[in-house]
């Protein structure tokens, strides 16, 4: 078995490097046979990568410890849906996904765009063979997940913290979203090989981007709520490294999404845009990289393979032959139309390009610090949470407000009547709601309180426009409200699934700021039958409970909670001991309350032999609007991916102007 | 070639000025962060620092009560050094002797006091056992 998917993976290899080089060929002297044959090869290389993750999966489920890869991830206690994320659980498991969904992708979307964009295609499939080839050659030559031994007995097991559903569901939603940026990527630089720098190639990759940027998000509140729920510090993003990694691609990808906009509707930005891409793609390369290399100190400190240095060098020449393209064609890519004005539409989405990047460079200039001052002072210093959480608020409040005032400004030139039509709503209910919020105290947190202001601001326009919009449905001839909302969403659903997403963003600003500026933390060490109370809260710890799973020991200390004199049940904190791995795992007790979005979160530090328990109590107001975030990012970033033909023939139809102003 | 200024310019010209300013504004006010440095390199340093190390027995204590105390030396190379470590706070599950941890604080009086809750472990990887465990 551990011959098919090494062969596969060969051949996988081969037809890459086929799609590359006969790809390159066909494109530059107009070939359509052979740019045929190549896009067959990605197709190719899809199945025969899907053959060897066939054969690991396999391996996996059937405890296959002669293989490496089994052995070391899994054991034989570990419950199968863990023993199927093993897949994901090591390097060389997880290049193989990366190498399954990126020919996947490559596949699906060289098969769906070759009718309609076919000299772009042309140029995609050799740079999306390059890419493929890279990764089948790290999983040929570097890092095989098929290399075997002699069988022991049982498998070294998953470290506990993994064996959580999440484990499930986080890493491959992250890849869905490192992987898929691939995509627009290979079509910017498929638009600089060729010469066709125009719209085109933003409009046939504007659902791919979408898609890669809602995954990673998605991807990202599920790795937050993962280590909320599981890995038991009180927190649910430490601008680790590894976080960190996933976050500045979908920095620069959020950028990407909205500069998209003003290219497609004012032929502006194409440098811009490109280089956007570029950084992008380059980042979730970086991203890759990081978390795989172990080059930077980091609670997540993966294994240190043999791959870190093929990988800078990838990411190396990545960069610097898609600038050697971009300077290239620089000529091609001078925009025909200017900025008007500084108070536009255009320009607001400038501004917020300009932040969102400059809050993904300083994360970006954080993450690699401890390396620069190592080559340069000879001494690595760590920058720690008040770097991040200081350019957080710097450029993230600023980028807030933005995000208010953007979408309703008009296109080109705005005029101060206008803007003062606009936002005089908005405006005041901020106010009205940073006055009422300092009364009620919560003055002790400046930045929290402005995020809260700024947040008002902005759901008051979102909510503005969707009353503006469905009146004038309705105006229009809509029978009944709800009809006149429907078809509102229905007719515009990029523009209307872009206020739902920024409304998810509104959600996830009040809720950060509500668990971060105003928490409070208490701890204390009780014996049993003894309380201790935070805020309204009082804990009584009742007993402690042992007992005995599958895999683990699981210790309990059970606590009564009351708060201002009623009582709200009882709630479990402890740990448990994995017999394997040799391991032991906090397992934290938490109380949501369904109607302020608060949390009680109770970790139990330290058991002592004679039943006394240290525990540190949190109360996180606000946190659970986080989660619901999620929930409504899903939900815009469904209605502004659901396939819509009459805006893709509008937008298709745009695109041929080459660079003419669309008058609006 | 007369191009016109395009308003673009300018505003990406102020936005990186603006940038600029920023980041020496909070260079000159947090000044920066703390080196990270292994035991060995400690010497008689008292500066607030990290030490990464790798944690040496006997584990004494309660980090709740009085302070863990333990000792750290480097994770790898000749050097013998160890620094011995007091610490409080929270103790991440993955503490034992012979794991990589990161602790901030200060050398005092030849103890390195770590800030409570400062405990950082460096699992050699998180999604996988250690290489030793797997050889050995």
């Amino acid at each position: 078995m551990p011959e098919l998917g090494s062969a596969a993976l060969l051949v996988t290899f081969g037809l890459s490097l086929y799609a590359l080089g006969a790809g390159w060929a066909a494109a530059a002297q107009g070939k359509r046979r052979l740019a045929q044959s190549a896009q067959n090869a990605l197709v190719a290389a899809f199945g025969t990568t899907l053959v060897a993750s066939v054969v690991l999966l396999v391996a996996l489920l059937r405890n296959d410890f002669s293989f490496t890869y089994v052995a070391k991830t899994t054991s034989r206690a570990l419950p199968t849906p863990y023993t199927i994320s093993a897949f994901w659980g090591g390097q060389e498991g997880s290049l193989l996904l990366w190498l399954l969904v990126l020919t996947g992708f490559a596949a699906f979307a060289v098969a769906t765009k070759r009718r309609w964009e076919r000299e772009l295609v042309a140029w995609v499939t050799p740079v999306l063979g390059a890419i493929c080839a890279f990764f089948a050659f790290l999983l040929v030559a570097v890092a095989s997940p098929f290399a075997t031994q002699v069988a022991p007995a049982d498998g070294a097991g998953m470290t506990p913290s993994l064996q959580n559903p999440y484990m499930l569901a986080h890493p491959p939603t992250l890849y869905l979203g490192y992987v898929g940026l691939a995509i627009p990527f290979a079509f910017a630089l498929a638009a600089l090989l060729s010469g066709r720098t125009d719209e085109r190639w933003l409009v046939a990759t504007r659902r791919w981007t979408l898609f890669a940027w809602a995954a990673l998000g998605v991807g990202q509140l599920l790795g937050a709520h993962w280590a909320y729920v599981e890995v038991g510090w009180g927190g649910y993003y430490a601008w680790d490294p590894v976080e960190n990694a996933a976050l500045m691609p979908w920095l620069a990808a959020t950028a990407f999404l909205h500069s998209v906009m003003i290219q497609e509707k004012r032929g502006m930005l194409r440098i811009w845009n490109v280089l956007l891409v570029i950084l992008a793609f380059s980042l979730s390369l970086f991203g890759t990289f990081l978390t795989r290399s172990g080059v930077v100190n980091s609670i997540h400190s993966f294994t240190q393979g043999a791959i870190g240095p093929w990988f800078l060098g990838f990411i190396v020449l990545v960069v610097a032959v898609s600038l050697a393209l971009v300077f290239w064609r620089l000529p091609l890519l001078r925009s025909p139309t200017k900025l008007e004005s500084v108070v536009s539409r255009e320009a607001a989405f400038l501004y917020n390009n300009l932040l969102l990047l400059a809050l993904c460079l300083t994360i970006l200039w954080g993450v690699v610090y401890p390396l620069v001052s190592e080559a340069l002072r000879g001494e690595a210093v760590v920058l720690g949470r008040e770097y991040y959480d200081f350019f957080l608020r710097v450029f993230g409040l600023p980028l807030l407000l933005l995000m208010g005032i953007g979408p309703l400004v008009a296109w080109r030139r705005a005029s101060l009547r206008s803007l003062v039509t606009t936002f005089r709503w908005p405006t005041l209910v901020a106010l009205a709601s940073g006055v009422i919020l300092l009364a009620l105290g919560a003055g002790s947190s400046i930045p929290g309180l402005v995020a809260y202001t700024f947040s008002a601001f902005v759901a008051t326009t979102i909510v503005l426009e969707f009353v503006r919009g469905t009146r004038a449905r309705k105006a229009l001839g809509a029978t009944s409200w709800p009809g006149a909302f429907a078809s509102l969403v229905a007719r515009n659903r990029r523009r209307y699934g872009g206020y739902v997403v920024h409304a998810a963003i509104v959600l996830l600003a009040i809720g950060i700021a509500g668990s971060s500026a105003f928490d409070s933390v208490a701890e204390a060490r009780l014996a049993p039958g003894e309380s201790m109370t935070i805020g309204a809260y009082t804990l009584t710890y009742r007993s402690l409970e042992e007992r005995q799973t599958q895999n683990a020991t699981e210790q309990r200390a059970v606590l009564d909670v009351q708060r201002g004199g009623r009582e709200l049940g009882t709630l479990e904190a402890g740990k448990n001991a994995y017999t394997v791995e040799a391991q032991v795992s906090n397992e934290v007790g938490i109380r949501s309350d369904p109607l302020t979005g608060e949390d009680l979160f109770v970790i139990a530090e330290q058991i002592d032999p004679d039943g006394s328990v240290q525990f540190r109590v949190f109360v996180k107001p606000l946190v659970n609007l986080i989660w619901i975030a999620g929930g409504v990012f899903v939900l815009g970033s469904v209605i502004a991916l659901w396939p819509d033909a009459r805006e893709q023939r509008r937008l298709a139809a745009r695109a041929y102007e080459i660079g003419v102003p669309a008058a609006r | 070639m007369a191009r016109k200024a395009s308003p673009a310019r300018l505003v990406i010209a102020l936005s990186v000025a603006a940038v600029l300013a920023v980041f020496l504004l909070y260079t000159s006010i947090a000044g920066g962060g703390n080196p990270s440095i292994s035991p060995s390199e400690l010497g008689g340093r008292t500066e607030k620092v990290h030490l990464a190390g790798l944690v040496v027995g006997p584990v004494r204590g309660d980090a709740h009560a009085g302070g863990l105390r333990f000792a750290l030396k480097d994770i790898d190379g000749p050097a013998t050094a160890r620094v011995p470590v007091s610490y409080t706070g929270s103790v991440p599950d993955l503490f034992k002797v012979g794991r990589h941890i990161v602790v901030q604080g200060r050398l005092v009086d030849g103890v390195f006091v770590a800030e409570p809750g400062s405990m950082i472990t460096k699992c050699p990887s998180k999604y996988a056992p250690a290489e030793s465990d797997v050889r050995s």
